[in-house]
């Protein structure tokens, strides 16, 4: 009996030693980890498989049951939704496809030069301490870990393990996510200053014609042709207004462009808001309001591109002495039900593997 | 040869084995979709919980390495955690037979459902010790609770399923 007991112990500690080695090969980044789990996906997809389809008529019974009256609400709230937008979202696409070609005319990066591949979301990850889902894109496909996912709305995350035919996806909520972010507030109106020796202003308008002949639009960014820009000669009538004896002082509204800050969004799990923080604390452009549209920032060392759109401020939490805000974001992806994405095949320096 | 391969295979933990790759075909596919108040029941857990139950520590806790080693290569979260995590959640389920001589049916569950519930909190403890903090949170009382609930409702269901699994052999 003592022999068994013994043998027993043995098999515990030998079983111990083996998660514990495993653990640090993992977190050392081993590949021989990977290749242990593809070799257990192949012998487990097919169970997998298997009980999806056995249990399939389970889930949609539960979810029939549990979420008619949501959706049937969300369904109302989203025809109602669609009617308003339709008209906005022509006018948008316009401007998008504006703004692109303008960004490519400059030899700047957009998000039309890079190439991206659609993915289905086949799963999430099976425990209450994890936030990823899973694709069924993999590395036949392009995907490399790193790359950016998102989905018609916005940002969703970012993919962590890669397969042959599927990948893993960190979402945004996972608080081992962090990623560099603007803040694009919008301006303040002209701001008047009083000046008790220059109060009155006058001003006079002249206005002046410009033509502007049809232009070919070429890029020389790889994987983006802007489209032939269809402007026909136009005239333009523009209005400058010529101070005149100035006396009065008018701060411009620096052209109206929306002046940016930048800042780290961490996720805080599931139940939490994501945050931005190292917000300069005392910001060029003035107060952080709700509802402030936050983007990726870019640059070398990001994890995306510029200008996917993450999210907007829902609050700002001001905090004593130097350091910032700390803001809370409201994300325009909706992460509990994700059907589709897109991951743009753009591989961050910081995630690319040295040979 | 052929007689020790065939020990091999009708053991107990060639059934475990095989039952642990239904039980966890069920968690990735069934159990993830349906996650009642946004809490998932962890089959895995209360399987690991069950064999400590009903054969106590030893044969409890290497049982519930197995069971998480092969979680661990659907997690996201290094391997090997789920492992340690699930190997200590069937120890302290195999503590219960010390206390209680003439164990009926819903003993066994409630002794379930409170190690399944210790190991829920052991998950994200053991994540931030190996540096993936930020899991550590109030939600996890909250979320150990609903598993130690779920698993106490289930426990009856996998309690006589473990007993066959991990039954020493399947002849008398």
């Amino acid at each position: 009996m003592s022999a068994i007991s013994a043998k027993r112990k043995r098999a515990i500690a030998l079983l111990s030693l083996t998660s514990i080695i495993l653990i640090t090969l993992d977190l050392q980044g081993s590949a021989s980890t990977s290749v242990l789990r593809g070799t257990f996906g192949v012998f487990f997809r097919p169970i997998e498989g298997v009980t999806r389809v056995i249990t399939r008529p389970i889930g949609n019974a539960w979810h029939g049951i549990t979420h008619y009256n949501a959706v049937t609400r969300e369904n109302d709230l989203l025809r109602e939704k669609i009617a308003q937008q339709e008209g906005a979202a022509v006018a948008a696409a316009a401007s998008v496809r504006l703004s692109q070609e303008l960004l490519a005319l400059n030899g700047l990066p957009t998000l039309a030069g890079i190439n991206s591949v659609s993915a289905q979301v086949i799963g999430d990850s099976p425990s209450n301490y994890s936030q990823s889902v899973e694709i069924n894109q993999g590395s036949d496909s392009g995907v490399k870990v790193g790359m950016p996912v998102m989905n018609a709305a916005g940002l969703v995350g970012k993919i962590t393990k890669v397969f042959p035919r599927r990948s893993i996806v960190m979402l945004i909520t996972d608080p081992e996510y962090a990623l560099s972010v603007k803040v694009i507030n919008n301006p303040e109106a002209a701001t008047p200053i009083n000046d008790p020796e220059a109060s009155a202003t006058t001003t006079t308008s002249t206005t002046t014609t410009t033509t502007i002949p049809t232009t070919q639009a070429t890029s020389n960014i790889p994987g983006f042709t802007p489209g032939t820009t269809t402007m026909p000669l136009t005239t333009v009538n523009v209005t400058v207004n010529v101070p005149q004896l100035t006396p009065a002082l008018t701060i411009p509204a620096s052209g109206n462009l929306p002046i940016r800050e930048t800042g780290i969004l961490e996720g805080r799990g599931p139940s939490r808001v994501p945050i931005v923080r190292f917000i300069d604390s005392a910001q060029r452009f003035g107060t952080i309001l709700p509802g402030a549209p936050i983007v990726t920032s870019g640059g070398s060392l990001s994890l995306a591109p510029p200008d996917i759109v993450v999210g907007t401020v829902s609050k700002v939490n001001d905090r004593i002495g130097t350091s910032g805000p700390v803001l809370e974001i409201n994300l325009v992806a909706d992460l509990a039900n994700l059907s589709f994405v897109r991951i743009l095949l753009y591989q961050p320096i910081t995630e690319q593997v040295k040979p | 040869m052929s007689a020790r391969l065939l020990r091999v295979l009708a053991s107990r933990w060639t059934r475990l084995v095989l039952v642990a790759s239904v039980l966890l075909g069920l968690q990735t596919t069934l159990l993830n979709d349906m996650r009642p108040f946004g809490v998932m029941t962890q089959v895995m857990v209360l399987f690991a919980a069950c064999a400590g139950v009903v054969y106590g520590a030893e044969i409890g806790a290497i049982a519930g390495l197995v069971i998480g080693l092969m979680y661990d290569c659907v997690l996201t979260t290094p391997l090997g955690l789920a492992s340690l995590v699930l190997g200590a959640t069937a120890l302290v389920a195999g503590v219960f037979p010390y206390f209680v001589r003439e164990s009926s049916w819903w003993n066994k569950a409630i002794a379930v459902g409170v190690a399944s519930a210790v190991g829920e909190i052991l998950f994200p403890v053991s994540q931030a010790m190996v540096g993936l903090g930020g899991w550590v949170q109030w939600r996890v009382l909250l979320v150990a609770l609903i598993v130690g609930i779920m698993n106490l409702f289930l426990a009856p269901l996998l309690l006589p399923v473990t007993r066959w699994t991990l039954k020493e052999t399947l002849v008398g």
